[in-house]
C-alpha cells in the first residue's frame, strides 16, 4: 500500500462548491461518454447518425462556459481520499479559463482553449501527474473535438511544476500513458464519480 | 508578386479508421502508403486510394510509425516489401509481404485487384508475415529509419536513447539484426530519429567519416547529430547538439533536393513551441583541396589512412539555425515535410492547420504560400507528407507530388497542391 501523501487535507461540504445559480433538471451535457472508453475513445458525434445541424444548434444555443468545465471535472474522485477534487478544492472555478470567452465561438471547427490550472493538496504530491492526467481525459472525453485541453499546476503549488506540466502535454505520453493498465485503473475509478 | 500555392482536398483515403491515426509513410517507389493506427498499421494503395492490406496481431500497444526497408539492400528481392513497426509496447517489428513468383509490376496489379475487391480482406490479411521483433528499448518506441542503403536501422524511445540496428542477414535472405550502437545522450524521450539521404555528387565532407549522418529529436528540446567514426572502430558519436527550440522537437525532416556545390543537406525541424527551424552545417571552403589530395591518394580509406593522426579533423560539427520559418501556426507543430522535387515545406499539428512555405532562392528567406484552416475539421493533425500521385486523376501519375494528411478523427486525406 502506498504511503498517503496528505493525512489530513481541508474537505468542504458539496454545498459550498460553486454551482449554477439556477440549476435545470437536464442540465446540457456532452457526447454520450463512458468511463470505461478512456482507451482509444470513440468520437461519437462523428459518426452520430443524429443530424449534425442539430447538435451545431445546441452548442450555439447554449456555448460550454467555465461552469460547465468545473462541473465536469470536480467530481473527480481524488486518488488517495474518499472525496472529489472539487471538495479537496484542487479544482478551483477560478482557475479554468476558456479562450475566445463563450459569446465569440464561431462554428464547430473553430478551437476553444480550455486551461485548467491544477492546485495539489500538498505541494510535492506524486501524484499530482495522475490527477492531472484524470482532468485531461475527462475533457477531451466529453468535449467537441475542437476543445484543446491545457492542463498544468498552478504556479508555485507543486515542487516539479514544469516537469509535470510538460508531461501533461505532450499527448504522445498521454497516449500512451492511458495503454498503461494499472494507470488506467486507477483513471477509471477516479472517474467512476462523474456522473453521464 | 509574392509567390502562391492552392490546396485542394481529395476524397479520403477508404476505409476510415475512425480512431486516432499517427502517421503515413510513403513507400520509396511503389504506390503504397503505410498508416499506422491503434496496434495496427493499414497499408492503402496509391492508386485506388483504398486499403490495400493491414498488419495486425504482432503489438501487444499503439504502432506509433512505420517505415518501409529500401529494397537497394544486398539480398533483398525487389519485389519483396518489407515494412517496420515502432510500437508503444517497447519493440520495434519487422514485417515482410511476399510476393512469391513476380515482379514489381504484377504487384501493382495485384495492389490494384486487392483494393478493388473488398470482401477478400481476410486473405490479404494473411499476406504479411510477422519476422521478427526487435527487443532491448524500456518504454515506448517512437520512430524509426532506415539508412539509405537499407542497412542501418535507427529507432528511438521514451527510454531516452537511439539505438542502431544492422541487417547482418540480408545476404543471405534471413531475418537477422545485430544492435551496433546504444546512443544514450539525450536527457529526454526521443521523438524522432531520421538518416540523412545520400545526394549523388556530393563532396565528401569530413574524410575520416562514413557517409551515415543520423539525427535525432528530443523531448529535451534538443536535437542531435551522429556520425559513425570509421577511424574508432565504427563507433557512433554524437558531432552536434542544435539549441534554440522552446519546447519538445517533434520532428525532423532532410533536405532531399540536392543543393548547389554539393552541399551538406539541411535538416528542418518542427516543435511543441509551434515554430520551424532550418539547421545548416557550417561547411569549410578548403574543402576543395583536400577532395583533390584525397582522390590523388585512392580513395577514401587510403586518403584517411595517409593522414598523420596529430591533423586529423575534430568529428565535431558546426550547425546554425539558419531559418526560423514565418510563424503561423498557434499550438505545437507535429509534422512537417519538405519535398525533395520543389523544396516546398508544408506543416501541420495541434492547431488542425496545413502551411506551406517556399524559400525565395535569391534573398533566402522563406514565404508563406499557401493556408488550410481546419484541415481536419475540428480534429488535431498529427502527420504529414509528401508523396507521389498515382490516383486515376492525376495528371503525370508518379510524377506530380501531393500531400497526405493523418489525423486524430482516422482520416488518412490526399491533398492536390498546385503552385501558381
Amino acid at each position: 500500500m502506498v504511503e498517503i501523501q496528505n493525512a489530513n487535507p481541508t474537505v468542504l461540504d458539496v454545498s459550498q462548491l460553486p454551482s449554477r445559480s439556477r440549476k435545470s433538471a437536464t442540465v446540457r451535457s456532452g457526447p454520450d461518454s463512458k468511463c470505461d472508453s478512456i482507451l482509444y475513445p470513440k468520437r461519437p458525434w462523428l459518426s452520430s447518425t443524429s443530424s449534425s445541424s442539430d447538435e451545431e444548434d445546441e452548442y450555439e444555443e447554449e456555448p460550454v462556459d467555465e461552469q460547465d468545465i468545473y462541473d465536469l471535472i470536480a467530481t473527480i474522485s481524488d486518488p488517495e481520499h474518499p472525496t472529489t477534487l472539487g471538495q479537496l478544492s484542487v479544482v478551483r472555478l477560478p482557475d479554468i479559463h476558456l479562450a475566445p470567452p463563450p459569446t465569440e465561438r464561431l462554428g464547430p471547427n473553430s478551437l476553444v482553449t480550455v486551461a485548467v490550472e491544477l492546485t495539489p493538496t500538498v505541494n510535492h504530491c506524486s501524484l499530482a501527474t495522475v490527477i492531472g492526467l484524470a482532468v485531461r481525459c475527462r475533457l477531451e472525453q466529453t468535449l467537441p473535438p475542437n476543445y484543446r485541453v491545457d492542463v498544468t499546476m498552478k504556479d508555485g503549488s507543486h515542487a516539479q511544476d514544469d516537469q509535470v506540466n510538460k508531461q501533461l502535454g505532450d499527448k504522445e505520453r498521454v497516449a500512451a500513458a492511458l495503454e498503461n493498465d494499472t494507470l488506467r485503473k486507477m483513471l477509471d475509478d477516479m472517474l467512476k464519480t462523474c456522473s453521464m | 508578386m509574392a509567390p502562391s500555392a492552392t490546396i485542394t482536398p481529395l476524397p479520403p483515403f477508404q476505409p476510415d479508421l475512425y480512431t486516432r491515426a499517427w502517421s503515413s509513410t510513403p513507400h520509396p517507389t511503389l504506390p503504397l502508403i503505410a498508416t499506422a493506427h491503434e496496434k495496427s498499421v493499414t497499408v492503402f494503395s496509391l492508386s485506388t486510394l483504398s486499403k490495400h492490406s493491414s498488419l495486425t496481431g504482432g503489438h501487444a500497444r499503439s504502432v506509433r510509425s512505420a517505415a518501409w526497408q529500401p529494397s537497394t539492400s544486398k539480398g533483398s528481392p525487389a519485389n519483396r516489401l518489407r515494412l517496420v513497426t515502432a510500437s508503444f509496447d517497447s519493440t520495434a517489428g519487422l514485417w515482410s509481404y511476399d510476393e512469391s513468383s513476380s515482379s514489381s509490376s504484377t504487384l501493382e496489379k495485384e495492389i490494384k485487384a486487392a483494393a478493388l475487391s473488398s470482401d477478400n480482406e481476410d486473405e490479404q490479411e494473411q499476406e504479411w508475415e510477422f519476422n521478427l521483433v526487435l527487443e532491448g528499448h524500456e518504454n515506448e518506441v517512437k520512430s524509426l529509419s532506415f539508412s539509405p542503403s537499407g542497412q542501418y536501422l535507427a529507432t528511438c524511445s521514451r527510454d531516452k536513447t537511439v539505438w542502431i540496428w544492422e541487417d547482418v542477414g540480408a545476404e543471405e535472405d534471413e531475418y537477422e539484426w545485430e544492435t551496433v550502437a546504444v546512443l544514450s545522450e539525450h536527457d529526454g524521450d526521443v521523438k524522432c530519429v531520421a538518416f540523412a539521404p545520400h545526394i549523388e555528387g556530393r563532396k565528401q565532407y569530413a574524410k575520416m567519416q562514413s557517409q551515415d549522418c543520423l539525427a535525432s529529436a528530443s523531448y529535451d528540446d534538443t536535437v542531435r547529430i551522429w556520425r559513425e567514426d570509421a577511424a574508432d572502430g565504427g563507433e557512433w558519436v554524437c558531432v552536434s547538439v542544435l539549441e534554440g527550440h522552446g519546447g519538445t522537437v517533434w520532428g525532423l525532416q532532410w533536405e532531399g533536393k540536392p543543393r548547389e556545390k554539393g552541399k551538406f543537406p539541411r535538416l528542418l525541424t518542427n516543435s511543441a513551441d509551434a515554430t520551424l527551424r532550418v539547421w545548416t552545417l557550417k561547411e569549410e571552403e578548403e574543402d576543395d583541396d583536400e577532395e583533390d589530395t584525397t582522390t590523388q591518394q585512392g580513395g577514401f580509406k587510403t586518403g584517411f589512412g595517409a593522414i598523420p593522426n596529430s591533423m586529423r579533423r575534430s568529428l565535431r560539427e558546426e550547425w546554425e539555425c539558419t531559418a526560423v520559418l514565418p510563424k503561423v501556426h498557434t499550438r505545437e507543430v507535429y509534422s512537417a515535410a519538405w519535398s525533395a522535387e520543389t523544396g516546398i515545406v508544408a506543416s501541420t499539428g495541434s492547431d488542425g492547420k496545413i502551411v506551406l512555405y517556399q524559400e525565395d532562392e535569391d534573398t533566402k528567406e522563406w514565404k508563406v504560400i499557401a493556408t488550410v484552416e481546419a484541415a481536419h475539421g475540428p480534429y488535431e493533425i498529427n502527420h504529414i507528407t509528401w508523396c507521389k500521385r498515382f490516383d486515376a486523376s492525376a495528371e503525370k501519375k508518379g510524377e506530380e507530388e501531393m500531400l497526405v494528411t493523418t489525423g486524430d478523427d482516422g482520416v488518412v486525406r490526399p491533398w492536390e497542391v498546385r503552385i501558381a
